[in-house]
């Protein structure tokens, strides 16, 4: 949309710039054991967990196409939506505390983005090997080899994208159904239009675009520098000790040159999947990958200097002051997260399994029977909430001698099931003028404690 | 170098010139806010009863995806128009030709 208007521009900028390659190198150590273990340990819990069962049914599903969320024992409804925007805020808010907490630690180890980005890179170094064959690779015409390579390249990523994708389509959908239905070619369009539609974006995001993701599109990490304070844990460059930096032998004494311990070898920056010099200060395209900590930990191990010239540290601790992880900001988050949760746990606890809707019939007004009485017609609509079979008795009040017409006895409702009755309620004519609130109310047989009471409106005649 | 390390390349790590930036920037966060969008949408509306209004009958699922590029549209309308503006508005100081 842009593009046209910013040709014409005084700064008109070409479409592409004839960007230079970056190869980062990486690197063994323990921050990248960790995030090993890290990516590891989310993936599995991603392809896994549609195939856990509970009762005999999907463990973790969110099955949009009957509108029913089931986590583990718990059924939950459109109706139970407080609870959804609650958990919303408090993955907000707990991204906030871990944020003043730890910096950037959910990009660097937690974030969907880095994960499968990680995975990618896995494929690509089985295939196409070390950072100095890849770059021999590109430069050298096709051969069979490159092609074999590259191709196997291919496979891995497409086959891991398309698994992504039915897995992705698998929390919304029961997955073991939605694997028959592929095995025997019977798949409905939309499932397979959204299982590839993210496939696609996994191949896209995690093969090509990677860290310029985090760059450019991502908005957490732009305005994650407003939950930073002096006690936050950053990764930092600690100019004091590595200033003035310069290259030596190993051999020689740093100080009888005049040097401080950085020997300039400029790995941290080659190891930087987003091309900074940690050695500038913090910046904002930093992710806290942590791999310029290994790398710079490396040089110092064959240096014989102690480690940490790049470390996590705090901006505090850098400069000679006590940091405090006790601190008003993380009170504030903690407080705040506390009383959500407690919230949370509270009125999921307390909830009762049992919705009952009301709807006033809307062709009429009232319906004068015989006898002297009024009618109004209505749809109740009764959700068991539990996953097994209950009875419910039904009953209305808030008129002097209202009665129910149309429900015999008690109402049963399959577990995780909805029950819409059309009912009546009755009422003397003259205990009615124009209109009354009256109220429904369901309780359950086994126990009535499970019981809803709703509001509705019973309308008769304006005059006696 | 001496130091044994294993090394990989990054086929994507290289600078976006300004204009591929705003477009991806725009997609991407337009899906964002459309995701939102639409899980706030339909956990209050049934798009089966929607559809009733309207007369037509795509499915329930159907319905999400509509309802879903239909806020993908609107939002990466809004943001494209938006970042088009701030980005051709006349700056101060700049003589105009």
């Amino acid at each position: 949309m842009a593009a046209p208007a910013e040709k014409r521009g005084p700064e008109a900028a070409p479409m592409y710039e004839s960007a230079e390659k970056i190869y980062p190198r990486e690197i063994g150590g323990r921050f990248a054991n960790l995030s090993r273990l890290a990516t590891t340990v989310l993936l599995g819990l991603y392809y896994v967990v549609p195939w856990l069962t509970w009762d005999d049914r999907q463990a973790i599903l969110f099955d949009l196409p009957a509108r029913k969320f089931y986590l583990l024992g718990l059924i939950l409804w459109p109706q139970d939506f407080p609870y959804l925007a609650m958990l919303l805020i408090l993955a907000a808010l707990s991204l906030f505390f871990f944020t003043a907490l730890g910096g950037r630690l959910w990009c660097g180890f937690a974030c969907p983005q880095t994960v499968w980005t990680e995975a990618f890179i896995w494929m690509e170094q089985w295939t196409e090997g070390t950072r100095s064959q890849r770059m021999k690779l590109d430069k050298a015409p096709w051969s069979l080899d490159k092609l074999r390579r590259k191709a196997s390249k291919q496979l891995l990523w497409v086959t891991f994208s398309l698994w992504t994708g039915f897995t992705f389509v698998g929390y919304f959908t029961p997955i073991r159904q939605f694997g028959l239905d592929i095995l025997a070619a019977n798949v409905g369009g939309w499932t397979l239009f959204w299982s590839l539609f993210y496939s696609f974006a996994t191949y896209g995001n995690a093969g090509y675009m990677r860290e310029q993701v985090c760059k450019y599109m991502c908005p957490y990490a732009r305005f994650q520098s407003a939950m930073f304070d002096k006690d936050t844990l950053i990764i930092s460059y600690d100019a004091k000790r590595g200033e003035p930096r310069g290259g030596r032998k190993r051999s020689a004494d740093p100080k009888a040159l005049g040097l401080g311990d950085c020997i300039d070898c400029t790995l941290c920056v080659q190891v930087c999947p987003t091309g900074i010099d940690i050695r500038k200060g913090l910046q904002y395209e930093c992710i806290a990958c942590a791999a310029c900590i290994d790398a710079c930990d490396s040089v110092m191990d064959r240096m014989n200097y102690p480690r940490g010239l790049v470390r996590y540290t705090t901006e505090h601790a850098m400069s000679g002051e006590s940091t405090h992880v006790l601190r008003p900001r993380i009170f504030v988050y903690a407080t705040l997260l506390t009383i959500l949760i407690g919230a949370l746990i509270t009125s999921m606890a307390t909830r009762t399994p049992v919705i009952l809707d009301v709807i006033r019939d809307r062709n009429a007004l009232y319906r004068e029977l015989p006898g002297g009485l009024i009618e109004n017609a209505y749809t109740l609509k009764i959700i068991n909430q539990s996953d097994h079979p209950r009875d419910f008795t039904l009953s209305v009040a808030g008129i002097p001698g209202i009665v129910l017409d149309g429900v015999e006895g008690k109402v049963t409702v399959a577990g995780g099931g909805v029950r819409a009755l059309p009912v009546r309620a009755r009422a003397k004519r003259d205990a009615v003028q124009g209109v009354a609130a009256i109220t429904f109310t369901a309780v359950a047989t086994d126990d009535e404690r499970v019981a809803r009471t709703e509001d509705s409106r019973f309308v008769g005649p304006m005059s006696r | 170098m001496t130091i044994a390390v294993i090394q990989e390349e990054y086929r994507g790590a290289r600078k976006w010139s300004r204009n591929r930036q705003a477009v991806a920037t725009v997609v991407w966060i337009s899906f964002l806010s459309a995701a939102i969008a639409t899980m706030l949408f339909f956990a209050l509306f049934d798009p089966v009863e929607l559809m009733d209004a309207f007369d037509i009958d795509i499915g329930r699922q159907g319905g999400y995806a509509l309802g879903f590029f239909f806020f993908w549209m609107l939002s990466a309308l809004s943001s494209g128009v938006t970042a088009w503006l701030v980005r051709t508005a006349p700056k101060r100081g700049q003589r105009r030709d």
